[in-house]
């Protein structure tokens, strides 16, 4: 078993004990469901937790409690399983909760794993919109593993319209 | 083996589109070995760095980006 699956079976418990109410793989371990495997040095996931009364804000302590009891180790923003730092991210913006509303289950070595669909990460990566994300959006695009009607159609819902016509000017245009 | 820069991009496609069709688990277990080669590049890179004499000194020389993640 590789160590991702290995975290990946640590963060199905977290879900299962009910720590974290959804969770999905997004970054570029997410991409890697979809496209050619890339470097990477961390595992993004993404998630959403029942919201405690007494607090406006989602705290990530459960999370890291429920971790290092089970041999996770916290450096920094991360918390290291199985060899990987993990970073958790709370559900930020309309984008991303329909990200995680509409994340799809994928069988990896008899684990199931919720990941992000393609079009979903690409919608990300644009909205991040970093040097990486837009690399990760190439590759989604010219890949191919994107639906372009269902991708638009995220992008039009999100208000990204504009920064996708601002990406297919400056890297598609002239692209066969 | 060729030096056409057109068949040499064709290739580089093909052997992208041959990885990305891969099993999920297989990939995965590539992102072990990936991250594991681009750490040990980073080590590297940093030990020239500091091995290095510099024109300039410390502090007149281009701050680097932090760590995003933990070192090992």
């Amino acid at each position: 078993m590789s160590s991702i699956s290995q975290v990946i079976a640590m963060i199905n418990r977290l879900e299962a004990d009910g720590i974290v109410e959804r969770y999905a793989i997004g970054g570029a371990v997410g991409a890697t469901f979809y496209l050619e495997p890339v470097a990477t040095l961390d595992v993004d996931i993404f998630v959403t937790s029942r919201p405690e009364p007494e607090k406006a804000l989602l705290s990530l302590q459960p999370i890291y409690d429920y971790l290092t009891a089970r041999g996770g180790i916290i450096e920094g923003e991360y918390i290291v399983i199985a060899g990987w730092p993990v970073q958790f991210l709370p559900s930020a913006g309309t984008l991303v909760e329909e990200a995680l509303t509409n994340a799809v289950t994928v069988q990896v070595e008899g684990i199931p794993a919720r990941v992000f669909t393609a079009e979903h990460l690409a919608a990300v990566a644009l909205q991040t919109g970093r040097a990486k994300d837009k690399a990760r959006l190439l590759q989604f695009v010219e890949s191919g593993a994107i639906d372009a009607g269902h991708f638009k159609a995220i992008l039009n819902r999100h208000g990204l319209d504009n920064q996708w016509r601002e990406f297919e000017r400056t890297f598609l245009s002239g692209a066969k | 083996m060729t030096f056409d820069l057109k068949r040499v991009l064709e290739s580089k496609k093909a052997l992208r589109r041959k990885l990305a069709a891969r099993p999920v688990g297989e990939k995965l277990a590539m992102l072990d070995a990936l991250r594991e080669r681009a750490l040990a590049l980073r080590e590297a890179g940093d030990h020239l760095r500091h091995s290095t004499v510099h024109e300039a000194p410390e502090k007149y020389r281009p701050v680097q980006n932090k760590e995003k993640h933990p070192k090992r």
